[in-house]
C-alpha cells in the first residue's frame, strides 16, 4: 500500500527549471484536493501513500508543470483502486533447525505507514485470504519441491542431517493477477546427527 | 465457489472475470466524466450481512444484464472488446440462474434490507443521464467484482 | 449473406476433453483451391439480450483448417452457439450452426498424468499441467498399516509437490484426479503408484 505517483518530465524543456504541483481526488466525492508536500516540487514523485490508504476506495491524481511564467495542462491519471493494484510484498522468513527437520515461520508483511508511529496493520488484516507459496530447495540433491500454506507455521521433518536447504516465499491473493515479490532466498543447514558421528 | 449466505454458486472462475474486466477498465472509466459520484458507494456495499448478501447480489446482477450490459452493448461492439464483455455478460447469466434456483427460506427483513441497498444504487443511476450511468455503472464492475469477491472462498 | 454457390461446411460437432473445446467440421473441397473458414460463436447472454450478435472466435477468424480450438471463446458454463462458414477469396458460404448449444461442463475428463518420487525420506508428486482451470485431489497411504487414506488438494500441475514425510519400510501409495471448479466436475482417479524407503539406511 506505498502508493506513490510518478510522471516523466515535460519533454521540450531541457534545461530550464521546472516545478510540479500534485492534487488527488477521492472517487465519489466532491473536490480534487492539495497535497502540500508536493506542491512546486522540483522531484518527478510524490508518496500519496497517506492520502490513498483507505484501499476501498477509488483515487485519481493529477500534476501540473510551471516553469518561468508558465503552467502545463494538468495531466491525470486513470482511476486507481488500492484494493486491487498494490503489490503485496514477501513475508518475513524465520528459519530454525536441527538435524531432521527446519521450521518456518511466516510473518505477512505489514502496511505501509509513512509515519513510525502509526498503528501497524499487517496485510493479512486487509487480505483475511492471503496464501504463501513456500519453495523449498534441497542445495545437495537440488531437488525443489513446494507448498501452498494459509497459516503461518510450516515444520520440514525428516530431512537429510549435514544439508543445506533454502527457501523462497511468495504472497498471494486469489483475486486479480498482480505482479509476484518472492522473497530473498534464505538457507539454512540442518545439524550433523550425532548418532552418526559415534559410528 | 461464491457463498453468499444461504445461496451457494459453484462454476465460476472469479480470477478470469477480473482479467475480463481489466482488459476493458481503462477504455471504460476514461469516459466516466462525472467522478464526484459513485453509485456502488459505502452504503450500498457495506457491512452486507450473509443472509442479505444473496438478494442483492442477485438485484445488483439482473440490473446489470437486463440494463446496463444491454444498453452499453453497442459501445463495447465498438470497442472490440466483445470477448471480455461476453466473459463478463454469460459469467453474470450463470451466477443469477444459479442465484435463483438457490434462494430458498427467504427471510423477509434481510430481503427488505437488501432492497433497500439495491435502490440507494438504482436511484443514484437513474439520477444520471442515461448513457453517463450506463458508462459510470460498467465502469463500477471491479467495485462489484471485490465485494462479491469477499464471498468467493478457493 | 455470402455467395450460394460455395457449400457451407457441414457435420459440425465438438469434441471437448479436459476443457479443451474442439469444434470440428466436414471440411469444403473445391480442386486446386484454399478453402477458408471463419467461426463466431455466441453465449447465452448474447442468444437472450442481443441475439443478433455474433462474436468472432480469438484463433479462428479466419482459419485454413477444418477444426477450432473454441477453449478461449467459452468462458462461461452457460449453453454456447457456435457457427462456421467457408471463404474462398472474396465467396463466403452460408452459415453453419452446431445443432446443439455446447456447455464447458459436457467435457470429458481423465485422470490425470502424474510422477510420484522420493527425495530422501519425502515423497513428492509431480501432476500433469492441464491449464489453470484444474485443481487436483490428491490421495495416499502407507500400504502395510491401517489403510488410512490422506488426501490434499493441489491448486496447480507442472511443479514438483511435497506429500508426506514417509518413515522407513514400507510402501506409500499415491492417486490423484483431477477437478474443474468452474464445472463442478472431477475426473475418475488415477492408478495408484507405490514408492517406498529402504529399510534403517541414512538418506540419501
Amino acid at each position: 500500500m506505498k502508493n506513490v505517483l510518478h510522471w516523466n518530465p515535460p519533454e521540450n524543456l531541457q534545461g530550464v527549471e521546472v516545478t510540479y504541483t500534485v492534487q488527488y481526488f477521492i472517487y465519489g466525492q466532491k473536490r480534487w484536493l492539495n497535497k502540500p508536500e508536493c506542491k512546486n516540487i522540483s522531484r518527478t514523485y510524490c508518496d500519496l501513500s497517506d492520502e490513498t490508504s483507505d484501499y476501498e476506495h477509488q483515487y485519481y491524481a493529477k500534476v501540473k508543470a510551471i516553469w518561468e511564467t508558465n503552467c502545463s495542462k494538468w495531466t491525470e491519471t486513470g482511476r486507481f483502486y488500492p484494493f486491487l493494484e498494490t503489490q503485496i510484498g514477501p513475508p518475513e522468513i524465520a528459519l530454525t533447525t536441527d538435524e531432521k527437520s527446519i521450521s518456518i515461520v511466516l510473518t505477512a508483511p505489514d502496511k505501509w505507514k509513512s509515519n513510525p508511529e502509526d498503528c501497524t496493520i499487517s496485510m493479512r488484516q486487509i487480505y483475511s485470504n492471503l496464501k504463501y507459496n513456500v519453495s523449498i530447495y534441497n542445495i545437495k540433491s537440488k531437488r525443489m519441491w513446494s507448498q501452498c500454506v494459509t497459516n503461518h507455521t510450516l515444520v520440514l521433518s525428516w530431512l537429510e542431517p549435514k544439508t543445506l536447504y533454502c527457501v523462497q516465499v511468495e504472497s498471494f491473493v486469489p483475486g486479480p493477477l498482480r505482479p509476484a515479490q518472492p522473497s530473498q532466498k534464505q538457507c539454512i543447514s540442518t545439524l550433523e546427527d550425532p548418532t552418526s558421528a559415534l559410528k | 465457489e461464491f457463498r453468499f449466505g444461504p445461496c451457494r454458486v459453484e462454476g465460476v472462475a472469479l480470477p478470469g472475470l477480473w482479467e475480463a474486466f481489466r482488459t476493458v477498465k481503462d477504455a471504460v472509466q476514461v469516459q466516466d466524466n462525472n467522478t464526484s459520484i459513485r453509485l456502488l458507494r459505502c452504503e450500498v456495499l457495506q457491512n452486507v450481512s450473509d443472509s442479505e448478501s444473496c438478494h442483492l447480489v442477485h438485484d445488483l446482477l439482473k440490473f446489470y444484464l437486463n440494463t446496463v450490459f444491454k444498453h452499453y452493448y453497442p459501445k463495447i461492439a465498438e470497442s472490440n472488446t466483445q470477448p471480455s464483455f461476453s466473459t463478463l455478460a454469460n459469467n453474470f447469466v450463470f451466477i443469477v440462474s444459479k442465484l435463483q434456483s438457490s434462494q430458498a427460506g427467504e427471510m423477509p427483513p434481510d430481503k427488505d434490507r437488501a432492497r433497500r441497498r439495491f435502490l440507494l444504487f438504482k436511484r443514484a443511476f437513474k439520477q444520471l443521464e442515461i448513457q453517463a450511468a450506463l458508462t459510470k455503472a460498467f465502469g463500477e464492475v471491479d467495485i462489484l467484482l471485490t465485494w462479491m469477491g469477499k464471498f468467493y472462498q478457493l | 449473406d455470402g455467395g450460394e454457390a460455395l457449400p457451407a461446411p457441414q457435420n459440425l460437432s465438438v469434441h471437448s476433453a479436459n476443457m479443451k473445446h474442439l469444434l470440428m467440421w466436414s471440411p469444403v473441397v473445391l480442386p486446386r483451391e484454399t478453402v477458408y473458414y471463419s467461426v463466431e460463436y455466441q453465449g447465452e447472454y448474447e442468444s437472450l439480450y442481443t441475439s443478433h450478435i455474433w462474436i468472432p472466435s480469438k484463433w479462428c477468424s479466419p482459419i485454413e483448417d477444418a477444426e477450432c480450438d473454441v477453449s478461449d471463446d467459452i468462458t462461461a458454463t452457460v449453453p454456447y452457439n457456435l457457427r462456421v462458414r467457408a471463404i474462398l477469396g472474396s465467396q463466403t458460404s452460408a452459415w453453419s450452426i452446431l445443432e446443439q448449444p455446447f456447455n464447458r461442463n459436457s467435457t470429458i475428463l481423465t485422470p490425470p498424468g502424474m510422477e510420484v518420487s522420493r527425495n530422501g525420506f519425502h515423497l513428492v508428486i509431480e501432476l500433469e499441467d492441464l491449464g489453470p482451470q484444474f485443481e487436483f485431489l490428491v490421495v495416499y497411504w502407507r500400504r502395510e498399516l491401517d489403510t488410512k487414506e490422506h488426501a490434499k488438494v493441489l491448486r496447480r500441475g507442472g511443479i514438483p509437490v511435497h506429500l508426506e514425510t514417509m518413515e522407513p519400510g514400507a510402501p506409500y501409495c499415491v492417486k490423484a484426479q483431477a477437478q474443474v471448479k468452474a464445472i463442478g466436475r472431477n475426473s475418475a482417479f488415477s492408478q495408484a503408484e507405490c514408492v517406498e524407503v529402504q529399510g534403517e539406511a541414512l538418506p540419501l
